[in-house]
C-alpha cells in the first residue's frame, strides 16, 4: 500500500512538473498582455514574467485603437461558421450515401474519398491560389471558406458512422412509406448526434488557426480572419509585445471557453479521429 | 434486407453532389493544375507567352533553390519531433490513464496548447526565445544550469533556429497525441491486465505485452500524423524565422510559398507542391503497408 | 421516381429541426455579405466611382502610417467631393499580394512600391507611365536621384517622397583618439588603404578588436542596398547595365571580386561585430557603423555631438553611394488617372514632403523640401545624404525586373562569403543563377498591350 502511495505521489509530482511546462507560455502571454509594454521583453528573464507587480488592460485597449480587431474575429467567426455549417451537411449527405444507399458509381465514389484522403491541402494550395485568383475570385469571406467545406476526413468519419448505425429504424421508415431524404432527416439525424458534434469539432479545430490560405487570399481588412491579424500585427511597427500578447489572450479566448465547456466533446472529436484513422 | 428502392440512385447522386463537386473542384483540379504547371514557365502576371519546359523546374528546384535543404530540415524536423513528442504524449496519456483525483483538470490543460493557433503559439514563442539574458527561455536556462548557460539568439542563430521551431511544435501538439493516446489506452479491456497479473507479470511486462499491442493503432496512427505534420510545418516558420538563418530553418512548403507567392514564380512552386505530394504519398504508402501487415483495415 | 416523390422528398430540407435552419439563415446572411465587406474606411458618402480613390500602402512604421492619414486627411479637406480607400498592407508579403492583386485584376488606382519592385510591374504592364500628367515643374523639382529610380526604359512610372542615405557613421572621440583624417565631403572618402589601416589602428584600442558594425544582423535586401555602391565604387557591378547585359563577367568580375575579398578580410580579420543585439554602435562597441538615414534618431540619441556622419570608404576613383525607396505609382486599372496624381502632386508638395520626412527621417524628395530641411538643408547634420544624391554619388539599382533576383542572388553569396566561401565561386554562383532568371525571361522584351 505505502508502494502504491508514493507511486500516486510521484504521479502527481510529475503532472505537476509538465503542467508548469504546459502552462508556462500561456500564463506568460496572459501576465505579459496585462504589464506595460516597455516592461514585458525588459522582465521577461525575472519572477516577474508571471508575477507582475503593475497590471492594467491598456494594451488591450491599444489593440482595438491599433487594429479593427472586431473584423479580424468576426472574419474567423464567418469563415469557420461556414466551413462547419456547411461542411457538416455537404459531408454527411456524402458519407450516408457511401454508407446506406446503394447505387452506381457508389464503389468508386468511396474509393475516389479514400484516395483523396491522401492529399493534404498544401499540395495544391498554389495551383488553387493561382486559379482562383485568375477567376479574379480572392479577398472575400466565401473563398476562405468554400474550398474547404467537402471534406474527405469529414465524410469518411461520417461514412463510418452511418455504417455503424442499426438499419432496423430507417427500414421501418421506408416501409411506411417515406422517401431517402425524408429518413434521412427524421430518422438518422436525430441519431446522429455525436457524430455531427464530433465532425464538428474537428472541423473547427482543423479550421479555425488557418494561416496559409489567407495569406494567399486576402488583402482587405475588413476579411482578414485572427490568425493573420495577428501575424500581421506583430510585423506592424512599433513591436509592443504587450498589445501582442493582448491581441492573443483575445483571440484564444472564446475558443479556451468554448472547450472548456464543450471539452467531452472535443476529446472525443480528436479520438475518433485517430481511432477511426 | 436487398430490397432495392426506387429512385435510391438519384437521391445518393443528389447527397453526393455537393461533396462530390467541392472535391473536384478544389483538390483534384487544383493538383492536377499543378502537375501541367510544373511543366510551364508559368510566373504570376507575366506578359511572356506560356512554354512548356519539360522537367527544368524540377532539376532546377533542387539544385538552384532551397528546396533540397528545406527537405531535409523537414526530414530533421520529422526525427526528432516525432520520437519526442509521441513519447511526450504516451508519458501524459500513461499519467493520465492512472485513478488519480483531477485528472479532468490536467488533461484540459495539456490539451489547451491545441486548440492555439499556430500563428499566436509562434508570435509568443518569438517572445519567449528573445535573444540575451533577459530572454525567457535563455534565464530560464541560466537557472537551471546554474548560470553555466550561455544566452543565445535562438531565432538567428544557424544552429539553433529548427530546434526553436520543433520546440514550439512539440509544445502545441504533444496534447493531441495525449488525447488519441489516452482514448487507446481506455480502449484496452482491463481483463487483459488481470490476467497479466494472474500470469504473474510486472508493471513493466504488462506494458510491454499488454499496453503496447494494446495501443500499436493508435500508436501508428499518431507516428502517421506527426510525421505528416512534419513535412507540412510553415505557419511557425514562415512567423518565426522565414526559413533563416541561412535556411537553417526553412521548409518545403515554406520554400514553395516564397517562391511561388512572394518571389511570383509559380511553375517552380507548382513542381516543389508536386514534390511535397510525393513524399506525402510514400508515408502514406509506408503507413498502409504498417497497418496491413497485421490484417487490419486502414 | 416521379416529381411528385422527388419534391416530398426534398420537402424536409426547408423544415428542419435539427441544427441546419440557422445553418441555413448563416449561408444566406453570408451570400448576401461579401459586397458589404470591401467598402466603409474614410468617409464613406458619395459611391460616385469617378471621385474615388483606392491605395495601397505599406504598414510601415507608426509615424508613417500617421502622416500619411494626416495627409489623406488633408487633401480631402481639399478636395472634399473625393473619396479616398487606403488599405495598409504588411510588408512581409507586399509583392505577393500585389502580384496576385494583378492576376485578378484587383489592382488599386494608387499603388505604393518598394523602388526594386518598379521594373518588374512596369514590364508586367501593371502601370501607367506618368510623363504626360506630371506638370513639368514639379518634375524639375525632383531629385535626380528619384527621377533615376521610377524610370524605366526611358518612361517615368513612379515617384517617391522621400528618397533613402546611405553612409558610415562614426564616433567621433573614438576616431580622434586614433588621429583618423575625418573626410567631410563626399569628394574625400577614405580610400581602401586608408580604411584598412584605420580599422587597425582602431583595433589596437578595442577591447575585442571588432570596430566596425556591417549590421549583419540585418536580412533581405540590406546586403545589395548596402554593399552593392563598394562593389560599383571598385569599377564592379552586380550586373552589367547594358541593353542585354549579363551577370557573369560584372558581378563575379576582379573588379567585384576585390571588393568583396575586401570586406570577407574585414570579417575574417576579427574587425566586425556581429551585432547581434542590433545596439553595436549605440553601446559604443564600434566606432564605424555601416548604416543609413533611419539610424539617425537612435544614433544621435546615444551618442549627440559625438556623432559624424562620413561617406563610404573607395575602393576606386571615388565613394557611391545607395539610393532608392518606397515610391507611389498609377496602376492602369485607376479609374481618373489625373485625380490620382493629383493626390502624389499633393504628397510632393514642400511642407508635405517635410511632414514625411519629418516621420521616418528620409531624404526629402523634392530640392525645394531639401533646402527647408533642418536636418538636410544647408548645415544640417545630414546634409551628406542630401549631397550625395544630389550631386551623382548615388547609383539607382539596376533597373530590370530581374531585380528581385539579382538581390537576393547577392544575398545569398554575401553569406556565403561571410561564412568563409571564396568570393569568385560565391559571386559566380550568384551570377549564373542571375543570368538564367534574364534568358528564362528573354531579357524582359517590351509586350504590346501588356496592360490586363
Amino acid at each position: 500500500m505505502r508502494r502504491a502511495g508514493l507511486r500516486a505521489l510521484l504521479a502527481y509530482a510529475l503532472l505537476l512538473g509538465f503542467t508548469l511546462l504546459f502552462l508556462a507560455p500561456v500564463l506568460f502571454m496572459l501576465v505579459a498582455s496585462l504589464k506595460p509594454n516597455e516592461q514585458v521583453l525588459a522582465e521577461a528573464g525575472t519572477l516577474r514574467a508571471f508575477f507582475p507587480d503593475t497590471v492594467g488592460l491598456d494594451n488591450y485597449r491599444a489593440v482595438f485603437e491599433r487594429v479593427p480587431f472586431e473584423l479580424y474575429l468576426a472574419s474567423s467567426l464567418i469563415v469557420n461558421g461556414l466551413i462547419v455549417g456547411l461542411g457538416l451537411v455537404v459531408n454527411a449527405f456524402a458519407g450516408y450515401a457511401l454508407a446506406r444507399l446503394r447505387w452506381w458509381g457508389r464503389g468508386a465514389m468511396l474509393g475516389l474519398v479514400l484516395a483523396v484522403l491522401v492529399i493534404p491541402f498544401e499540395a495544391v494550395a498554389i495551383p488553387l491560389f493561382y486559379q482562383l485568383s485568375w477567376l479574379g475570385w480572392r479577398d472575400d469571406w466565401l473563398v476562405q471558406a468554400i474550398p474547404f467545406v467537402a471534406n474527405p476526413l469529414a465524410i469518411f468519419l461520417f461514412y463510418s458512422f452511418f455504417l455503424g448505425l442499426p438499419r432496423e429504424l430507417e427500414e421501418a421508415a421506408r416501409v411506411d412509406g417515406a422517401g431517402v431524404l425524408r429518413t434521412f432527416f427524421a430518422i438518422v439525424l436525430p441519431n446522429a448526434k455525436a457524430a455531427f458534434a464530433s465532425v464538428a469539432i474537428v472541423l473547427f479545430l482543423f479550421h479555425w488557426g488557418m494561416y496559409l490560405w489567407p495569406l494567399l487570399m486576402t488583402t482587405s481588412e475588413a476579411v482578414r480572419p485572427l490568425p493573420l491579424g495577428i501575424a500581421s500585427f506583430y510585423t506592424l511597427p512599433p513591436l509592443q509585445w504587450g498589445d501582442i500578447m493582448a491581441f492573443g489572450v483575445l483571440m484564444v479566448l472564446p475558443v479556451v471557453l468554448l472547450f472548456v465547456v464543450f471539452q467531452r466533446w472535443f476529446v472525443r472529436g480528436v479520438a475518433s479521429t485517430g481511432v477511426k484513422g | 434486407m436487398s430490397r432495392r428502392h426506387p429512385g435510391e440512385g438519384a437521391a445518393a447522386w443528389l447527397l453526393m453532389t455537393p461533396a462530390l463537386s467541392g472535391l473536384l473542384v478544389f483538390l483534384l483540379m487544383p493538383f492536377g493544375l499543378a502537375v501541367v504547371l510544373s511543366f510551364s514557365n508559368l510566373r504570376m502576371a507575366s506578359p511572356l507567352p506560356l512554354e512548356f519546359v519539360g522537367f527544368s523546374n524540377y532539376t532546377l528546384a533542387f539544385t538552384e533553390t532551397g528546396l533540397a535543404r528545406a527537405l531535409l530540415n523537414n526530414l530533421l524536423f520529422a526525427l526528432v519531433v516525432v520520437p519526442v513528442q509521441t513519447a511526450l504524449g504516451l508519458a501524459l496519456a500513461l499519467l493520465l490513464n492512472r485513478p488519480l483525483a483531477g485528472r479532468a483538470v490536467f488533461r484540459t490543460l495539456f490539451f489547451l496548447p491545441v486548440v492555439f493557433p499556430l500563428s499566436l503559439v509562434a508570435v509568443v514563442w518569438v517572445l519567449i526565445f528573445a535573444p540575451g539574458p533577459d530572454g525567457l527561455l535563455n534565464a530560464a536556462l541560466g537557472f537551471v544550469t546554474l548560470g553555466a548557460w550561455e544566452p543565445r539568439d535562438f531565432l538567428n542563430e544557424p544552429f539553433w533556429a529548427l530546434p526553436a521551431v520543433m520546440l514550439t511544435s512539440i509544445w502545441q501538439g504533444a496534447g493531441f497525441q495525449m488525447v488519441v493516446l489516452l482514448a487507446g489506452l481506455q480502449a484496452i479491456p482491463r481483463q487483459l491486465y488481470e490476467a497479466a497479473a494472474v500470469d504473474g507479470a510486472g508493471r513493466w511486462r504488462q506494458f510491454l505485452h499488454v499496453t503496447l499491442p494494446g495501443l500499436r493503432n493508435p500508436l501508428v496512427f499518431v507516428v502517421i500524423v506527426t510525421t505528416l505534420l512534419s513535412f507540412r510545418v510553415f505557419d511557425q516558420v514562415r512567423i518565426m524565422t522565414r526559413g533563416g538563418p541561412q535556411e537553417a530553418s526553412n521548409t518545403v512548403i515554406h520554400e514553395m510559398v516564397r517562391t511561388a507567392f512572394d518571389q511570383g514564380h509559380v511553375a517552380m512552386g507548382a513542381a516543389m507542391s508536386v514534390v511535397f505530394f510525393v513524399v506525402i504519398l510514400g508515408i502514406a504508402l509506408i503507413q498502409r503497408r504498417l497497418l496491413r501487415q497485421r490484417g487490419e483495415v486502414a | 421516381m416521379t416529381h411528385m416523390d422527388f419534391r416530398a422528398a426534398l420537402a424536409p430540407v426547408f423544415r428542419l429541426p435539427v441544427p441546419a435552419l440557422p445553418v441555413l439563415a448563416l449561408v444566406l446572411a453570408v451570400a448576401l455579405l461579401p459586397g458589404c465587406g470591401r467598402d466603409g474606411e474614410h468617409g464613406s458618402m458619395a459611391a460616385d466611382s469617378a471621385q474615388r480613390i483606392e491605395i495601397w500602402a505599406h504598414a510601415g512604421r507608426e509615424e508613417e502610417r500617421r502622416t500619411l492619414e494626416a495627409q489623406i486627411d488633408r487633401f480631402r479637406a481639399e478636395r472634399p467631393e473625393v473619396r479616398v480607400d487606403l488599405t495598409w498592407i504588411p510588408e512581409g508579403s507586399y509583392n505577393g499580394q500585389v502580384q496576385a492583386a494583378a492576376l485578378a485584376g484587383r489592382l488599386p488606382d494608387l499603388l505604393e512600391f518598394d523602388g526594386p519592385y518598379l521594373y518588374s510591374y512596369a514590364w508586367q504592364g501593371h502601370l501607367r507611365p506618368l510623363d504626360d500628367l506630371l506638370p513639368a515643374g514639379l518634375r524639375e523639382d525632383l531629385l535626380p536621384s528619384i527621377a533615376a529610380q521610377g524610370t524605366y526604359r526611358g518612361r517615368l512610372y513612379g515617384i517617391g517622397t522621400f528618397d533613402s542615405g546611405l553612409g558610415l557613421w562614426g564616433n567621433r572621440t573614438r576616431l580622434r583618439a586614433v588621429g583618423a583624417r575625418i573626410p567631410d565631403d563626399p569628394g574625400d572618402a577614405w580610400s581602401g588603404d586608408e580604411f584598412d589601416a584605420l580599422l587597425e589602428r582602431l583595433a589596437r584600442d578595442d577591447p575585442d578588436g571588432q570596430v566596425l558594425d556591417l549590421k549583419l544582423n540585418y536580412t533581405g535586401e540590406w546586403f545589395s542596398y548596402a554593399f552593392s555602391p563598394l562593389l560599383q565604387s571598385a569599377g564592379g557591378d552586380l550586373v552589367d547595365r547594358a541593353p542585354g547585359g549579363l551577370a557573369s563577367g560584372t558581378l563575379d568580375g576582379p573588379e567585384s571580386v576585390a571588393a568583396m575579398a575586401a570586406v570577407q578580410s574585414w570579417i575574417r580579420r576579427g574587425r566586425v561585430d556581429p551585432n547581434l543585439d542590433d545596439a553595436a554602435f549605440t553601446r559604443s562597441r564600434v566606432a564605424l557603423a555601416w548604416g543609413g538615414h533611419w539610424n539617425f534618431p537612435g544614433y544621435h540619441a546615444a551618442l549627440g555631438d559625438d556623432l559624424l556622419l562620413l561617406p563610404l570608404p573607395r575602393l576606386g576613383e571615388a565613394t557611391v553611394t545607395g539610393q532608392g525607396s518606397w515610391q507611389w505609382g498609377i496602376t492602369r486599372r485607376a479609374r481618373d488617372p489625373e485625380l490620382a496624381l493629383a493626390f502624389i502632386a499633393f504628397l510632393l508638395r514642400p511642407e508635405e514632403v517635410l511632414a514625411m520626412s519629418e516621420a521616418n527621417g528620409g531624404v526629402p524628395a523634392t530640392r525645394s523640401a531639401v533646402r527647408k530641411s533642418e536636418l538636410y538643408g544647408p548645415g544640417g547634420p545630414l546634409r551628406l545624404f542630401a549631397r550625395q544624391l544630389e550631386e551623382g554619388y548615388a547609383r539607382p539599382r539596376p533597373r530590370t525586373p530581374a531585380y528581385p533576383v539579382i538581390s537576393d542572388a547577392f544575398a545569398r553569396a554575401f553569406q556565403d562569403i561571410r561564412h568563409g566561401a571564396e568570393p569568385v565561386q560565391a559571386l559566380g554562383w550568384a551570377a549564373r543563377r542571375i543570368d538564367r532568371e534574364l534568358r528564362d525571361n528573354r531579357h524582359y522584351p517590351e509586350v504590346a498591350g501588356t496592360a490586363r
